[in-house]
């Protein structure tokens, strides 16, 4: 009996939930070190030059009860302030205008500065070898310009 | 006999509730202590922090204080600013070219930009080391915000097992035992259990948050929605087209003073500015009530029109929203101002040490143990 108590799994056992604390570190380093997705190529939009990039290349997550993926957009060139409204799909078509104006939801809408904007793209459950990444924007002069972008293969 | 066993039964329970995630219990006990001081922490290490007003001047609009990070970088876009306690600046959240995410500290009383940095505030750091051990998040979950949540599980069981074990446990706030002269042993286990009996009311408190904490998580996971997110703006709202971009017709001061003729005694502590045309100013804040948080008062409004699109204010609350603006002043203890925050503060290191205290105890037992096996072969041997 007196071995069992002397065993240095009975001794440290109790010490081994430490161990978790080493996570906390690791994650404060990533966090601090974070890696993306390279961003997809730069296409003109109207007065535009996009480049969206995803923030990673899981499936699409739901939010709100819609499927949606993230993206950064980095406009280098274009006022944003001429962008009256502009919304992101992944699918075969891009959203119509009709569907933008008739939305009650955030989501697809581009939101952010003139140094970033961000994306909550809608999407559905599964992003398909024939489905794009769309971008379709609304100026305030009334036009509207649609761009597409071909899925990355590691997305699908 | 029976009743012997059923102690040694509610006692094994009580370690097995305790013991195997002490270490990292008490990790989260000393993140959530202070947490509960990061403020005054901030306020005592960074002067910058400080909202010093020694002119004695009212404090600025929100418009003057974003106007002040505005001017001093031309080229930013704030995002949002949040007040804190009176003697702490406002942190103006922004954009620069160069800066893809800054705040700044911004003195309330002088429109002074004090600091600005990018990164996390300690606050901002204490909270998610404690609620989630920096863990990351998968759009609505973390696996450490479950692990923290869990330990209420841990606190709670650890607080009716060690209730049951110790025999009129009431009797500690009127006749505390605590002896200092009969071994280290005997002295954790008096220290131990009087700080349990006299915590009591805190163990119950911070634990019935954590369940709270982990419903919550569990809501998040599996998209139950606990608060409406603030209504897309009507396409029919905004102006009709036009040759160049307009701006707002209703700027931030003019949105807040809709927001305090709708709850008459709003303060603003978060306001966000709205983040495209669709969008409205959503503007957070707190009033004269209690228990409640920081984030009771809820208003969405239109920057075209200006009308209030939706609001909340705790009278309004269903129970799961009444529970999340209730539970954070309960579990941080910002209740009633510092005085609360300083009594949380104690109690939390009384909750770390019992955590210590009680893995010494089992230690000494272990080493007891041992000994009296030892004696016992050696007399056997002997004999």
């Amino acid at each position: 009996m007196a071995k069992v108590y002397a065993t240095p799994w009975h001794r440290y056992k109790y010490l081994l939930s430490g161990l978790i604390l080493i996570l906390p570190v690791v994650f404060l380093y990533q966090s601090m070190n974070p890696v993306f997705p390279d961003a997809l190529p730069e296409q003109t939009i109207g007065d535009f030059v996009v480049a969206p990039m995803p923030f990673d290349l899981e499936s699409p997550y739901q939010h709100d009860g819609v499927y949606v993926k993230d993206f950064l957009l980095t406009f280098k060139a274009g006022n944003i302030a001429n962008i009256r409204q502009a919304v992101l799909n992944i699918g075969e078509q891009p959203i119509t205008l009709e569907s933008i104006n008739m939305s009650k939801g955030e989501e697809g809408f581009l939101h952010g500065s003139r140094h970033g904007q961000h994306v909550h793209g809608l999407a559905s459950e599964h992003i398909r070898v024939q489905d794009s990444i769309w971008l379709t924007i609304e100026q305030w002069d009334g036009e509207t310009h649609t761009v597409s972008w071909e899925v990355p293969a590691a997305m699908l | 006999m029976a009743s012997k066993i059923n102690r040694k039964f509610w006692f094994q329970l009580h370690g097995w509730f305790s013991l195997p995630v002490w270490v990292v219990f008490s990790f989260v006990c000393l993140t959530g202590t202070i947490s509960v001081l990061s403020h005054e922490i901030t306020w005592l290490v960074n002067a910058d922090a400080r909202a010093v007003n020694s002119g004695n001047e009212a404090v600025k609009s929100m418009g003057e204080v974003i106007a002040a990070v505005e001017n001093k970088y031309p080229t930013a876009d704030v995002n949002w600013v949040m007040t804190r306690e009176s003697y702490l600046t406002y942190v103006v959240s922004f954009t620069d070219a160069d800066k893809p995410a800054a705040m700044a500290y911004v003195n309330q009383y002088t429109a002074e930009v004090q600091e600005v940095f990018q990164g996390l505030t300690f606050i901002g750091f204490m909270r998610a080391l404690h609620g989630w051990l920096l863990f990351p998040w998968h759009h609505n979950f973390s696996v450490g915000y479950y692990l923290v949540a869990a330990m209420a599980i841990v606190m709670l069981g650890a607080l009716v097992t060690g209730l049951v074990v110790y025999k009129k446990f009431w009797r500690a706030f009127f006749r505390p035992q605590l002896r200092f002269n009969k071994g280290k042993r005997i002295f954790f286990q008096d220290i131990h259990r009087f700080s349990g009996v006299w915590s009591m009311w805190f163990l119950f408190v911070i634990s019935l948050t954590g369940l709270w904490y982990l419903t919550q998580a569990i809501l998040w996971h599996n998209n139950v929605e606990i608060e409406p997110h603030a209504p897309l703006l009507n396409n029919e709202s905004l102006p009709e087209y036009q040759g160049s971009a307009p701006d707002f017709h209703i700027n931030i001061d003019q949105a807040l003073a809709t927001a305090k003729q709708t709850f008459t005694d709003f303060r603003p502590t978060f306001v966000m500015l709205p983040e495209h045309n669709r969008d409205s100013y959503k503007l957070v804040g707190t009033g004269d009530f209690i228990l409640y948080d920081d984030y009771s008062y809820q208003l969405s409004v239109n920057p075209w029109q200006g009308n209030v699109e939706a609001s909340m204010s705790p009278s309004e609350m269903p129970v799961l929203q009444t529970l999340t603006h209730i539970a954070d002043p309960l579990h941080y203890g910002n209740i009633g101002g510092l005085w609360t925050k300083v009594i949380w503060f104690v109690f939390g290191l009384i909750l770390l040490g019992m955590a210590i205290v009680g893995f010494l105890i089992w230690r000494l037992r272990l080493v007891t143990l041992k000994k009296e096996k030892q004696t016992t072969l050696e007399i056997q041997e002997a004999s």
